[in-house]
């Protein structure tokens, strides 16, 4: 059911195709891990997100197993005891941003805005609000954040064995590059 | 010390220092390149991308952690984060593609709108688009 409700809210926003609508399917996710032990870095270039200026609604969907680490065995166990990623293949944020009206989208620049929402993570939702940036550019929109998450927040469990090995907290990187939604 | 004695101990020291190569080697290696790798399938951009629409979770079961061989026609090929690039293939939905992302740098020239491809690559699954990575191109 919350599946079906993402992909309703996905296909309102994309087939109510107008100026406003603006998506990306090459956004990019990655997280970084660091400790004294080793560095962790992981990279999805395969986002989809819708954005709506007027409202300043967002969507976010990845799946989890586009996620691509430098050593393969650390990809296998990212996707197999810490996400359960066959169980739980995706991840959705749905948000907004807070205060649309400071932006003008009919002018290049960049604009400080603070984006809520609900983020789902290994089927645990919870709500966060960070800061981003959206840039207005010719004939599209870049949206960017950096944000940390706590793996334990969303009943990841990482074995004591590497726990060390893995931050407490993960900084996110967010960067979106959106251009109009148009009919084909 | 005994011959016998001698003997364990120096195979179970080689048996340690094995493991721990061996462990080592595992926890360093980087990912197959999928271009000395005998695809799980070989199906056509179109066919892939329909079989997803028809029925996802069938889809899932069969092609995701799959190596894919894909036919397609190069619709865009744009540079991601990272050092990929993200090469979409069209298919016979207007709205739904394959996404086939190349982990490391390669020449998007390669990748001239409506040219014919064959890329191999392993699938993650799908969203609005099936979505392929680890991409190495065969033609």
């Amino acid at each position: 059911m919350k599946r079906l409700s993402v992909i309703l809210l996905l296909l309102n926003l994309v087939v109510a195709t107008s100026a406003q609508k603006y998506m990306t399917k090459n956004g990019y996710v990655g997280f970084f891990s660091h400790t004294a032990i080793e560095d962790i870095k992981a990279d999805n270039n395969q986002a989809v997100s819708v954005f709506d200026t007027a409202s300043g609604e967002m969507v976010l969907q990845v799946l989890i197993k586009s996620f691509h680490f430098e050593k393969a065995l650390m990809e296998e166990h990212f996707n197999e005891n810490y996400m359960e990623s066959d169980k739980f293949p995706k991840s959705v944020f749905k948000g907004k941003i807070t205060n649309p009206a400071s932006v003008d989208f009919s002018k290049p620049g960049k604009y400080d805005v603070t984006v809520e929402g609900d983020l789902n993570i290994h089927d645990v939702t919870k709500k966060i609000s960070v800061r981003g940036t959206i840039e207005v550019i010719k004939g599209g929109i870049n949206a960017t954040s950096k944000f940390n998450i706590v793996p334990e927040d969303y009943k990841i469990t990482i074995p004591g064995v590497v726990r060390d090995n893995i931050a407490k907290n993960l900084e996110v990187t967010v960067s979106l590059k959106y251009s109009p939604v148009e009919n084909k | 010390m005994k011959p016998l004695i001698k003997i364990a101990l120096f195979v179970i020291f080689f048996l340690t220092i094995a493991g721990i190569g061996a462990a080592l080697y595992l926890l360093k290696m980087g990912h197959k390149d999928l271009k000395n790798v005998v695809p799980d399938f070989i199906i056509s951009a179109s066919d892939l991308q329909r079989t997803f629409e028809d029925n996802e979770s069938e889809a899932t079961v069969k092609y995701v952690n799959k190596i894919l061989e894909v036919n397609g026609i190069v619709e865009s090929a744009s540079p991601g984060e990272a050092n990929v690039l993200n090469v979409t293939l069209k298919t016979s939905n207007n709205f739904s593609s394959i996404i086939c992302t190349f982990p490391s740098a390669i020449d998007s020239h390669l990748f001239t709108p409506d040219t014919q491809v064959k890329i191999r690559g392993e699938c993650s699954g799908f969203l609005m688009d099936v979505l392929l990575n680890n991409c190495v191109l065969i033609k």
